[in-house]
């Protein structure tokens, strides 16, 4: 039977991929960042997971707002990673597990989650910003990713609560898969910015402090809050850790934090956590 | 009304990409997106006149174009999203994008952040 062993909280900043290919690992003003994702590579390379499981979302690339997906699970040997518009990362396709996705659609979609699903597409920084930072990728990734987007961009856009129960459905989902698969969920995103209007650079960081407690001790409370309130508090494109909720989910129950780091540089405050079932 | 999303009125400089928006901006979202293939870009920097016109832009959206005037285009209906994909072929960083969004010079963006050298 497969199981989760873990999940991670992590920022999918567009600008994290651009400093790791610069090679901008030891810059004094990048080095915060990049130590920051260290103890979580190691815990990673130790346990070994078979699988990670991406809660991302898209940014208008692999999809576009003519057919916009809410909940999205992609099925491939390989994801490519997608060209935004600067060029094509030099990095190799990220490996999929094509049984794996099947049956977590099949899962799903009989547990009422009613998923697209999508083939041969590139996927973007959603996804592929922190990965490295997570996973070497020479000579190859060491593993497969499941990777499950969630609309976060065109409103209306799922609840909170939403994504938690996926996450939970998630959960069922993997439990029943019958290969011995150890699986590590990723929630992404976040945390406190925003990236559009005059209110561009807006962060929160009393805010995200309590996020990340309470993310630990009492999800349910922010599963309750709405759209706007995360907006308000966090900066409108803030509303997207509403994909940690999912990852929380997946993980139901006490959880240990076993590793935070919170970097606020610029704009986003770029943060990734480990947790582990208590 | 959306409930998830009442009471932001008061909420200013933040403009919510929603259906409503989308709907009434889709042409010229969608041509910010083709952005993301190499053919697209190369068609645009070779004639952006016939590149915008093509694509079924008003003269109002051209003009914003033209003159990278990102916080008309958010006004306008942009999604952030694909305006990011065209800044990279207009040469602008998001950072400078954000500076020029809020109205301020760069220097004086990067002044209040707390690592101005990240970037
Ligand atoms: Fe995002």
């Amino acid at each position: 039977m497969a199981k989760i062993i873990g999940g991670i909280g992590t920022s999918h900043v567009p600008t994290i991929g651009v400093a790791y290919d610069k090679g901008k690992q030891n810059d004094p003003a990048w080095a915060p960042l990049f130590e920051g994702y260290k103890p979580v590579a190691d815990w990673l390379a130790e346990k070994k997971p078979d699988v990670l499981v991406f809660f991302y979302n898209d940014h208008a690339t692999t999809f576009f707002f003519d057919l916009y997906p809410t909940f999205a699970l992609g099925i491939g040997e390989r994801f490519e990673i997608a060209d935004e518009g600067a060029g094509k990362r030099p990095l190799p396709a990220v490996r999929g597990n094509v049984d794996l996705s099947i049956h977590i659609a099949e899962s799903l979609v009989n547990d009422e989650f009613d998923m697209t699903t999508f083939q041969d597409r590139a996927i973007d920084h959603g996804c592929a910003s922190p990965l490295p930072l997570l996973w070497p990728h020479a000579p190859d990734w060491p593993g497969a990713i499941v990777p499950i987007a969630i609309n976060v961009l065109q409103f209306p856009i799922p609840t909170a609560k939403r994504c938690y129960k996926l996450g939970q459905a998630l959960r069922r989902a993997i439990e029943s898969y019958p290969e011995d698969l150890k699986v590590v969920v990723v929630g992404t995103g976040g945390l406190s910015h925003q990236v559009h209007g005059e209110r561009s650079g807006f962060n929160n960081e009393d805010w995200d402090k309590e996020f990340l407690d309470l993310f630990v001790k009492n999800p349910d409370e922010l599963t309750k809050l709405r759209h706007a309130d995360y907006i308000r508090r966090g900066g409108a494109e803030s509303v997207e850790q509403i994909m940690w909720l999912a990852m929380r989910g997946a993980l139901e129950g006490e959880i240990r934090e076993l590793h935070r780091n919170y970097y606020l540089a610029t704009t986003t405050a770029m943060t990734v956590t480990l947790y582990e079932p208590a | 009304m959306n409930p998830q999303l009442a009471g932001l009125d008061d909420l200013e400089g933040t403009y919510v990409f929603d259906l409503r928006v989308s709907h009434r901006a889709m042409k010229l979202n969608r041509f910010l997106w083709n952005m993301i293939g190499a053919p697209a870009r190369e068609t645009y920097k070779a004639n952006p006149d016939k590149a915008m016109s093509d694509a079924g832009l008003t003269d109002e959206e051209q003009d914003l174009v033209r003159k990278e005037d990102w916080i008309g285009l958010i006004r306008h209906g942009a999604s952030f999203f694909v305006l990011e994909k065209f800044a990279r072929v207009a040469g602008r960083t998001n950072l400078e994008v954000y500076a020029m969004m809020r109205g301020e010079t760069f220097d004086d963006f990067m002044k209040t952040r707390r690592v101005p050298e990240c970037r």
